[in-house]
């Protein structure tokens, strides 16, 4: 106490110094319109200028709720497209019917998690998500990102689960050349996370380096026509009746954050139909 | 109650009388404004605290203001004023026992220090009343215009006053 007030005492002129020049300053910018309006002009443009500093700054610390955020608008949109496509060729099936058109249940719907733990340099590469059986995923269901295909769920718990990667030897995709009907099998093969190859391409097909290579849609675990990956050039096939491209693939798989599972409503039917395809068999 | 203390009241009332009455009408040529309450600063004891001072100048500054609708404007020139006297002061005249407790005028300084010591806070004074009133140095040229005119103004003002009180002074002690 006795050192604040000496603290005080001692610097007791600049302390009254600065308290007169307050309320003059006070008296000056309320009574005076002139100098009030200059005061406030002047700081509302340091306020600005410091705000925007702020917010530059506090954006970056805001920017993964907002990547979720949109990613699941993003995830909602996708879905409608999905379903909309879905009516719209069953529509093209119906010809002059006069029975009045109830229109589709939709078909895919989207999970949105993030990857935890993610693996690229080994020959089977697995990531794992933090969405599980208590939300609704089941192995098979596919996984995109952002960008495109990224795997298949593998084994479910019950918060999370574990996805085959697309990066993963022995584990095919049917995919095709985006607006043709040539379909192929995406496989991995190298220690290489952004290509992979197409095989069983039929040798008439006709294609461009740069063409898109989407998903076929004959799998369950995805639906047609999601980006998989770019041609980048033709190599050599064992078999004279196809051959394979080389793929750059669409996703960057060394930085997977977050991803949508796709669940298909038709896939338990589906499904059961191949075992009885198979039992037949 | 001590003689200095009513000399300094003294001088208070009349300088703000004469502010408020005579020379807040006057503005010669458009550019000089005899900005006169500026001599109560000058002409008090170089030992009057620092604190006693700010306050008294403050008040003036104030009085002057509440009289001529510019509220804080005269209070902050003057405040501002006050803080740098004695820097001002001792920037003409050397430290020494002989100048403790002065009150400067010319007998006390002698014309050569006195007048520059004048000179210096009434430019001062005068910069910072001009400064203050148009807040912007887009008017930089107005205000040093202002500034010299009233400067000029006010220190021959003030000298003649000072001249004639302090010769009278003299005399009369004497």
């Amino acid at each position: 106490m006795r050192n604040l007030l000496n603290f005080l005492m001692k610097y007791s002129t600049w302390f009254v110094f600065a308290f007169y020049v307050l309320v003059s300053l006070i008296l000056l910018f309320s009574f005076n319109t002139y100098q009030g309006a200059v005061y406030l002009t002047s700081a509302n443009a340091v306020t600005g200028s410091v705000n925007e500093a702020t917010s530059e700054i506090t954006g970056y610390f805001n920017l993964r709720k907002i990547n979720e955020s949109l990613q699941a608008s993003n995830a909602a949109l996708e879905n409608k497209v999905l379903n909309l496509t879905n009516e719209i060729n069953h529509l093209k099936t119906l010809v002059d019917d006069s029975v009045r058109y109830a229109g589709l249940p939709p078909r895919f719907d989207y999970v949105t998690a993030a990857v935890i733990n993610n693996s690229t340099r080994r020959p089977r590469n697995y990531f794992t998500i933090n969405k599980g059986r208590a939300d609704g995923i089941a192995p098979g269901m596919g996984v995109v990102d952002q960008n495109g295909v990224v795997g298949i769920v593998n084994v479910c718990g019950n918060h999370t689960s574990r996805v085959i990667s697309v990066l993963t030897k022995d584990q095919p995709f049917s995919v095709k050349i985006k607006g043709t009907q040539f379909v192929g099998s995406l496989a991995w093969k190298e220690n290489d996370a952004q290509s992979a190859w197409v095989e069983e391409i039929p040798r008439h097909a006709r294609y461009r380096i740069g063409d898109t290579i989407v998903t076929s849609g004959f799998s369950t675990a995805f639906p047609e026509g999601i980006p998989v990956g770019t041609v980048m050039a033709q190599v050599k096939s064992g078999d004279s009746n196809f051959f394979t491209l080389k793929v750059h693939l669409s996703s960057d798989f060394n930085h997977l954050s977050t991803v949508r599972v796709i669940k298909d409503s038709l896939k338990p039917e589906l499904d059961m139909l191949q075992r009885f395809d198979r039992k037949e068999e | 109650m001590d003689k200095r203390i009513i000399h300094i009241a003294v001088l208070f009332v009349t300088i703000l009388l004469a502010q408020i009455l005579i020379f807040n009408h006057i503005l010669l040529f458009g550019i000089a404004a005899p900005l006169v309450l500026v001599y109560f600063i000058v002409r008090t004891p170089i030992d009057m605290g620092t604190n006693i001072l700010l306050t008294l100048s403050f008040l003036l500054g104030l009085a002057v203001d509440i009289c001529s609708d510019t509220p804080g404007l005269n209070a902050l020139a003057c405040t501002l004023t006050a803080v740098v006297k004695k820097p001002v002061f001792y920037a003409y005249v050397q430290h020494d026992d002989r100048m403790k407790g002065i009150t400067p005028n010319i007998l006390t300084l002698g014309l050569a220090d006195y007048c520059k010591y004048l000179f210096t806070i009434t430019g001062i004074f005068s910069f910072l009343v001009f400064s203050i009133e148009y807040f912007s140095f887009a008017d930089i040229k107005e205000i040093f215009i202002l500034t010299l005119g009233s400067t000029a103004l006010t220190f021959l003002l003030l000298l003649g006053t000072d001249s004639l009180v302090t010769i009278r002074h003299d005399r009369r002690s004497k």
